[in-house]
């Protein structure tokens, strides 16, 4: 969708490149950046596979100038044309402002440009838009082939809304730039042609996926010069539904996510100041809300370890109560070895005293009985 | 057209004073994370604002690749069952990305070193994620009701939109 910042003075699309596979989107991306004036393009991006197939997507973004003011810059896209890459197609496409589509004029291709086309408008149709509603131009590519298919077989087939085309080919570069005119022309008209306020949906919460309801079902037919999508369609304010308790980041029901986990570690971990974690008491306590499935498992986790704590410590108070007699004895033990001892060495010596005492009484009886 | 295609097909506008008051929460973030740079992304990969050092990359393009990257893991989580993935981490030798979603169309896109850590980075994001989303219902309601002082309409571009293209495309 187009974002008009008017801060930064500056409207942002998004084109995109549809097509079958091999018909020359990547092609015509490589010839609109290798022919932009410097100044004007930023890098090409490609996501492809070795074989140079884009697997997601060509990117390349495209300033086109100051309009009325405001700097215009148009990313360009590709997608993947191959027809099992679908889904990776709709990512893409999701958001578009604008679509070139780029059919093959290879004999024999009109079945897979057919098929496309019909995919395109399918998975608008999914998105909730209509093909009819949005600025299309066609390229006709590979008109340097012997042989293409006539114009006439392509334009009613694909073209029954009479959108501009161009017969292009994207190998020496020719029609490109005037497709790419073209839609740049649609689109800023487009723009102009909405809600001139437009609306901030921002903050609003994603609508489930379903087809618009009141999208007609018939195309009316188109006027090349009078590509005027309804202003109505695109002048709608995003709703911002009431904030559920608990889940300010997610629907509820989802689970709590990753970094909010992380965080709870990191505030039991982090050295940082008072003041800093003061603060991670908050995103705590929005992760760990009761209204998401993996809350109560962390508060349980908490709990059982707090209580292990808590056990822990009482396991070494018993300890320390059970020591505590045995700790005491070694203190005291020594002074009753001390005085047992003593009182052996002191009955030892009144013995060897008497004895002593016996044998100097016995020699000073002796000594009287000679004289 | 029903509501759900409405909600979709808003496009995203924003004022002078709004984008003020989000500059100032990404400054704060990353001043207080110890994060690089900050870009806030709509989830068409176009950038809305950034904070911090001028990055030396591309902004639009790593802006696009940041998009297609969230749009991809949505796909992931809509085989997990779940309707979409809030956070996403990319680890470098040197620089790391952490994509938070806020609101519903836009991502908070952190460029850090090894000057802060992941946990830090996270436990700001937590924060400022919260504070902008809060800031866009504030900015929401004020253009619903009318009380938004900033709001402008676009010049008519026909005019000048033609001399433009011509000057750009003409010759090619």
């Amino acid at each position: 969708m187009v974002q008009i910042n008017f801060a930064r003075k500056e409207i942002n699309c998004k084109i995109v490149y549809y097509g079958p596979g091999l018909s020359g989107k990547t092609t015509s991306l490589e010839v609109v950046h290798q022919r932009t004036p410097q100044g004007h393009k930023g890098e090409l991006t490609s996501i492809s596979t070795d074989g140079d197939r884009t697997l997601f997507f060509d990117f390349m973004p495209l300033d086109l100038g100051t309009i009325a003011g405001m700097k215009v810059k148009f990313h360009l896209y590709t997608v993947p044309g191959q027809v099992y890459y679908n889904s990776t197609r709709k990512l893409v496409l999701l958001g578009a402002d604008g679509i070139i589509f780029v059919a093959d004029s290879t004999p024999g291709r009109m079945d897979d440009n057919q098929q496309s086309m019909d995919n395109l408008r399918e998975n608008l149709t999914e998105m909730g838009r209509d093909l009819n509603k949005i600025p299309l131009v066609i390229q006709y590519n590979k008109r340097d082939l012997p042989n293409p298919i006539a114009v006439a077989e392509l334009e009613g087939k694909l073209n029954p809304n009479k959108v501009p085309t161009f017969e292009t080919s994207a190998r020496t570069g020719e029609g490109v730039f005037q497709a790419l005119k073209a839609i740049s022309a649609l689109v800023l008209e487009d723009i102009n042609s909405s809600d001139k306020k437009g609306s901030m949906g921002v903050a609003a919460r994603k609508p489930a996926a379903a087809p618009a309801a009141g999208a007609p079902a018939a195309a009316p037919a188109r006027p090349v010069a009078q590509n005027v999508p309804a202003a109505a369609a695109r002048s709608s304010v995003g709703v911002m539904p009431q904030k559920e308790p608990g889940s300010v980041l997610r629907p509820s029901g989802r689970p709590a996510m990753a970094p909010a986990a992380s965080g709870t570690a990191v505030a039991a971990r982090d050295p940082a100041p008072v003041a800093a974690r003061q603060r991670t008491r908050e995103p705590v306590a929005v992760a760990e809300a009761p209204s998401r499935p993996a809350a109560p498992a962390r508060q349980t986790m908490s709990q059982s370890r707090n209580a292990l704590h808590h056990q822990m410590r009482q396991v070494q108070q018993q300890r320390v109560r059970r020591e505590e007699p045995a700790d005491a004895a070694p203190a005291h033990a020594p002074v009753q070895q001390k005085s047992s001892g003593g009182g052996v060495k002191m009955a030892f010596f009144m013995v060897l005293g008497i004895l002593a005492g016996a044998a100097a009484a016995v020699a000073a009886v002796k000594f009287l009985f000679k004289f | 057209m029903s509501k759900d295609s409405e909600l979709r097909e808003s496009r995203l506008v924003f004022y002078r004073n709004d984008l003020g008051k989000i500059d100032r929460v990404l400054q704060e973030f990353v001043r207080l994370s110890g994060s690089s740079s900050v870009l806030l992304v709509d989830k068409e990969g176009h950038m809305i604002t950034r904070a911090g050092k001028v990055p030396s990359f591309d902004q639009d393009t790593i802006s696009a690749l940041v998009a297609g990257s969230f749009s991809a893991t949505r796909e992931m989580a809509h085989l997990l069952g779940e309707q979409e993935f809030s956070a996403l981490y990319h680890q470098g030798e040197r620089d790391n990305i952490q994509l938070s979603l806020v609101g519903d169309r836009t991502i908070l896109t952190v460029i850090f070193d090894d000057s802060t850590t992941l946990g830090m980075v996270r436990l700001y994001v937590t924060e400022t994620v919260r504070k902008l989303e809060d800031l866009f219902t504030d900015i929401l309601k004020s253009q619903k009701d009318g009380t938004n002082p900033d709001i402008e309409e676009l010049s008519d571009m026909s005019e000048s939109a033609k001399d433009t293209l011509d000057a750009l495309f003409d010759g090619n």
